[in-house]
């Protein structure tokens, strides 16, 4: 490893990221400016746009656009408020009930979307004023969507996942999908607990009496939404689709419900959501693109195998604090930094440490989402955060208090998950995917 | 025609061309997925095409990201600065991407494409020349400059004209006392 480019790469990054530059250039120029230590100009500007070009040749990128299509789709398209309705009817019969509504009608969302931001505008935007109505804290109800929008991301269909398996050199997705369920879950009702001990103490008493009927109706209607689990994930897990595959159905089931059946987008609209689309999708990309650049100088530069080294002898060789460590970096780095290129940035760097510990890269693909979920909720930078105070018409450092709890229990979801492998592979080993 | 006219005019173009490229990507897609499970027959150049098009929709998304200002950045140092300071970072800012967009994607994408059309290198399937799928690059990098340098030129501007107010401030508070 060759000191200078190291300083190069690290002051540059660190500067220009400072600055305020666009995440993507940084990378990109960071990457170039190591890149020149060594090489001439001519060459290295070359490599670097055939790197961008090779990075988004792949066909499993493509389900990235279709997911972010989909999504917009269902939000738009009433699918979001047959799942409120739905979990409301179910669960609103509980103290504190529009809480654990809000949660699981966030799970549900995610679990076909698979966008935090999509999801907290979609249900918070629906749930928030009602909750408001019945009495809560208007606070407190931004706290509850703020952190259980996170959750779509653990269940799949997930971006984030696609991401760090590109990232992390082909690790599998329909496994890592898999693998996302419990841990999406175990999030889920951790949130409730907090949920329902702060309602309880506060005296929230808005429940609803429970209808068996209502239940059925509710659920007869949210049924073609939530048939696209079945579509989506039950298609990769078999092995009938590729998860690109899956997307673009996903995208033709998403059109056929919201415009043909329930006609809640006219055709009108189209070329804005198909616009609107290919923006997310190209922010994304550029991003993949020159991270795709940036990890190729570091393998360059031997960098990821010069920090495993460091990293094993700093902690002494134990795996526990090795994973704290891990930990307790990403925590910081989600503080700051968007989930998308703190995913294509650290795992070139940190894989490789945890592989050398025998963690499994499906385990750690997990952990290193669920940690990053914790620094969207997080300021002084976070996009959950961001979205949901505006949202709920709040500021952040009146929703920070309400928040607390709900991130004690994330972090707690956090420690179980990066200490008992088990809850992110039984699933995947279940169905022989591992 | 006025700059504003021509930042229009391309801003149109592009959001058209990415509708258009999105459309058929999943068209593309779901073709894919009928010709295996329907025709029984699947389609040999619909993958190939598909990761084609992505490369275009990407990079072509990331160039009307930086006109719309999408992007995401840690803005946490420009929103605390006071005014002039800021708009004479943001103007960095814009020049930093301006330069990434000129060296990386215009002449690096360039000297790529030069090099592959001039080694012939063709895709397997649809047997399109590789050179021009890496098209997109430069094409991206000089619809990013054009962003770049307008929004630098107009930062610049405000910059010189605030500078301006307030040496009339300062020479009227001076006239003052």
């Amino acid at each position: 490893m060759n000191w200078a480019e190291v300083a190069v790469l690290l002051v540059s990054f660190v500067l220009f990221l400072g600055l305020g530059v666009p995440i993507a250039f940084c990378i990109g120029l960071s990457a170039g400016l190591t890149l020149l230590v060594g090489v001439d100009v001519l060459p290295a500007v070359t490599t670097l746009a055939q790197r961008i070009a090779t990075g988004l040749d792949s066909f499993a990128l493509l389900a990235i656009p279709f997911f972010v299509l989909a999504g917009q789709l269902m939000n738009r398209g009433g699918i979001a408020r047959r799942l409120i309705n739905f979990s409301r009817s179910l669960l609103g019969m509980l103290p504190g009930g529009l809480a654990y509504v809000h949660i699981l009608a966030a799970m549900l969302f995610g679990a076909i979307a698979g966008s935090a931001v999509a999801a907290a505008s979609a249900v918070g935007g629906m749930l928030g004023p009602r909750m408001r109505e019945a009495g809560y804290d208007r606070d407190f109800a931004a706290a509850v969507n703020i952190t259980s929008a996170t959750t779509g991301l653990l269940i799949p269909p997930s971006n984030i996942l696609i991401v760090y398996s590109l990232a992390g050199g082909g690790v599998s997705i329909a496994a890592l999908f898999i693998a996302g369920y419990l841990p999406g879950f175990l999030v889920g009702v951790l949130l409730m607990a907090v949920a329902g001990w702060s309602a309880i103490r506060k005296g929230y008493s808005d429940a609803i009496p429970w209808e068996g009927r209502k239940v059925l109706r509710d659920f007869a209607d949210a049924l073609a939404s939530l048939f696209l689990i079945v579509i989506v994930i039950g298609g990769i897990v078999v092995g009938v689709f590729t998860a690109t595959e899956a997307a673009a159905v996903a995208v033709a089931y998403a059109f056929i419900l919201s415009v043909l059946i329930y006609r809640e987008i006219s055709w009108r609209e189209l070329p804005q959501i198909l616009l609107w689309s290919s923006t997310t999708t190209g922010v994304v990309m550029i991003l993949i693109g020159t991270s795709m650049g940036m990890s190729w100088v570091m393998a360059y530069e031997n960098i990821p195998q010069t920090l495993t080294a460091a990293l094993i002898s700093l902690a002494g060789g134990s795996e526990i604090g090795i994973l704290l460590i891990i930990n307790a970096v990403l925590l910081l780095v989600g503080t700051v930094m968007d989930m998308t290129p703190a995913v294509l940035i650290f795992t070139p760097i940190l894989l490789p440490i945890v592989t050398e510990l025998g963690m499994d890269p499906i385990h750690f693909g997990i952990v290193m989402v669920l940690n990053l979920c914790v620094g969207l909720c997080t300021p002084p930078v976070g996009s959950v955060l961001f979205l949901g105070t505006q949202i709920a018409e709040t500021s952040i450092e009146r929703v920070i208090r309400p928040l607390f709890p709900f991130f004690a229990a994330m972090l707690a979801a956090l420690l179980l998950v990066t200490f008992i492998p088990e809850i992110s592979l039984f699933l995947p080993r279940a169905f022989g995917l591992l | 025609m006025s700059v504003e006219t021509v930042r229009r005019r391309v801003t149109q173009a592009l959001e058209w061309l990415l509708v258009l490229l999105m459309g058929i990507m999943v068209l593309n897609v779901l073709w894919q997925v009928w010709t295996r499970f329907v025709l029984r027959h699947p389609s040999s150049y619909t993958e190939e095409l598909a990761r084609y098009l992505l490369i275009w929709l990407g990079l072509l998304g990331a160039a009307y990201g930086v006109g719309r200002r999408v992007h995401l950045s840690i803005d946490l140092v420009p929103t605390r600065l006071p005014g002039r300071h800021r708009l004479r970072l943001e103007l960095l800012i814009e020049l930093l991407v301006f330069l990434f967009a000129v060296s990386v994607l215009v002449v690096g994408g360039a000297r790529l494409v030069s090099m592959t059309l001039f080694l012939g290198q063709v895709s397997a399937a649809l047997q399109v020349k590789l050179g021009y799928v890496y098209l997109a690059i430069p094409l991206s990098g000089c619809v990013i400059a054009f962003f770049s340098t307008l929004s630098a030129w107009e930062k610049g501007k405000k910059l010189h004209a605030t500078s301006e107010e307030e040496r009339n401030d300062e020479s009227a508070g001076g006239r003052r006392a």
